[in-house]
């Protein structure tokens, strides 16, 4: 193995493992992703172009392995589900302030896959539209969109939960 | 209409619309109160989404992870332990639990690493004063890593040795971007201080240094925590060209080092590696050296 690509590989793995934890709401599922994305890198790294963004690199790898899984894992069903929940009277569960940012990850994990993928890799790694683009491999407009309704639809869930101050 | 709008306010809290666009939204916040009230909720939602992972960047990396990025997924078992280094000596577990600025005495070896390093650095000047033909450039990029290494290494003992708050230049017991000013104005790039404290390093202060023969900021933090102990971090110039973090090891002290636009960067310390690479990634990604 390339030890320079290693070195590469363990230097961004906080990130990845920021990433991979937005993505599955699990840290037992996030480091599995990880490993996995990191056993693909490995076994590809002939194909990384050097000049480019390894990060950028690394966190398609990863987006595309948990694609994978929950296409695997028919999460189509959960989230119908899960949009059911949403939808009901349930009163949604009032945490205490310490347990806010608990309530933000739980907001996250309601997302729907592709808008919460747009928004872990824009509003929390700091890639720009375009290297989001590239990175799920959509348009810009679509990174955009998925961009916007993600951020609404968490702001919406956080200020019905309590999460944030209400707008007055 | 109202979800176009708000899509247009995320792309303008996001810095990704044009001027031209820019302006169209700045005069529509001017004059709707509903809108700049959104514009508001989005920006809070926004930061605390970043709060909300921040934790999971700044724990330490397990093993197992750091093991499959090395290729090593024999050793891969589940667990939340670093991999500590497995080259030379580690610190002992008696040297751990003492205060890090106890029982370390000023070593001859200090003043190898330094002096050596600088001896290196002006014998391969003299062997080559017309610059640098003549030589493999990665037999070169490995001299200059050496000295720069040994050198990083050496303060970071000197520092050590010589105890809590001595040989600071610029102390932060007051404002720590007046500090670094005073540091800046020895150095060809105006040098910014990373925010360490979410791994429990305060910022000590800061000193003039000579790395690889050239002047070079040491900014200092010490912690309570002793799985991470003292850290110092070497900014200096360099005109090699950018490489990746690397780890490197000079007596028992364990570096990160990489380069990039210009600029050459060192954290040494004798914490484990895990958090070695997690606070090195944290660096550059605070200073944009990445």
């Amino acid at each position: 193995m390339n030890r320079r690509f290693g070195d590469q590989l363990i230097a961004v793995l906080p990130r990845l493992r920021r990433f991979a934890r937005g993505l599955t709401g699990s840290a037992v599922d996030a480091d599995d992703l990880i490993q996995a994305a990191c056993e693909r890198a490995l076994a590809r790294q002939h194909q990384f172009q050097e000049g480019t963004r390894f990060d950028s690199w690394m966190f398609r790898i990863v987006q595309t392995i948990w694609i994978d899984q929950i296409r695997a894992r028919d999460v189509r069903k959960e989230d119908g589900e899960i949009a059911e929940r949403l939808g009901s009277d349930e009163p949604v569960r009032r945490v205490e302030a310490r347990l806010a940012l608990d309530e933000v990850r739980r907001a996250v994990d309601r997302l729907p896959p592709d808008q919460r993928a747009a928004l872990l890799l824009v509003s929390i790694e700091g890639l720009s539209y375009k290297e989001a683009a590239e990175v799920i491999r959509v348009p810009v407009g679509t990174i955009m969109s998925r961009l916007a309704r993600g951020r609404i639809a968490l702001q919406q869930q956080l200020q019905a939960g309590g999460g944030m101050r209400r707008s007055t | 209409m109202q979800r176009r709008s708000d899509d247009h306010l995320v792309a303008y809290l996001d810095g990704e619309v044009k001027a031209e666009e820019q302006r169209e939204i700045e005069a529509w916040l001017a004059t709707d109160p509903a809108a700049r009230e959104r514009l508001a909720a989005l920006s809070e939602s926004a930061n605390l989404l970043r709060l909300a992972y921040d934790e999971v960047f700044h724990e330490p990396v397990p093993d197992r992870l750091i093991a499959a990025a090395r290729g090593e997924t024999a050793l891969a078992e589940p667990s939340a332990q670093v991999l500590p280094f497995k080259v030379g000596q580690v610190a002992s577990r008696e040297t751990a639990t003492r205060p890090w600025w106890m029982g370390m005495p000023v070593a001859a070896s200090v003043f190898g690493l330094l002096l050596g390093g600088i001896v290196a650095y002006f014998g391969v000047a003299k062997l080559e004063p017309g610059g640098t033909a003549g030589k493999q450039p990665g037999v070169e990029m490995a001299a200059a890593d050496d000295v720069w290494l040994e050198n990083a290494a050496g303060y970071f003992k000197l520092f050590v040795s010589a105890g809590d708050g001595a040989l600071i230049d610029a102390s932060a017991s007051g404002d720590p971007r007046e500090a670094l000013q005073k540091i800046s104005q020895s150095l060809p790039q105006e040098v910014r201080l990373p925010d360490l404290k979410p791994w429990g390093l305060n910022f000590r202060g800061a000193r003039l240094i000579v790395a690889d023969g050239r002047p070079a900021a040491q900014l200092v933090y010490t912690t309570d925590n002793k799985a991470i102990g003292p850290l110092t971090l070497i900014i200096g110039s360099s005109k090699e060209p950018d490489i990746s973090p690397t780890l490197a090891r000079r007596q028992d002290v364990n570096l990160l080092y990489w380069r990039h636009q210009g600029r050459a960067y060192a954290l040494a310390g004798q914490s484990d590696i895990g958090y070695l690479w997690g606070i090195a990634n944290d660096v550059a990604w605070q200073l944009d050296a990445i």
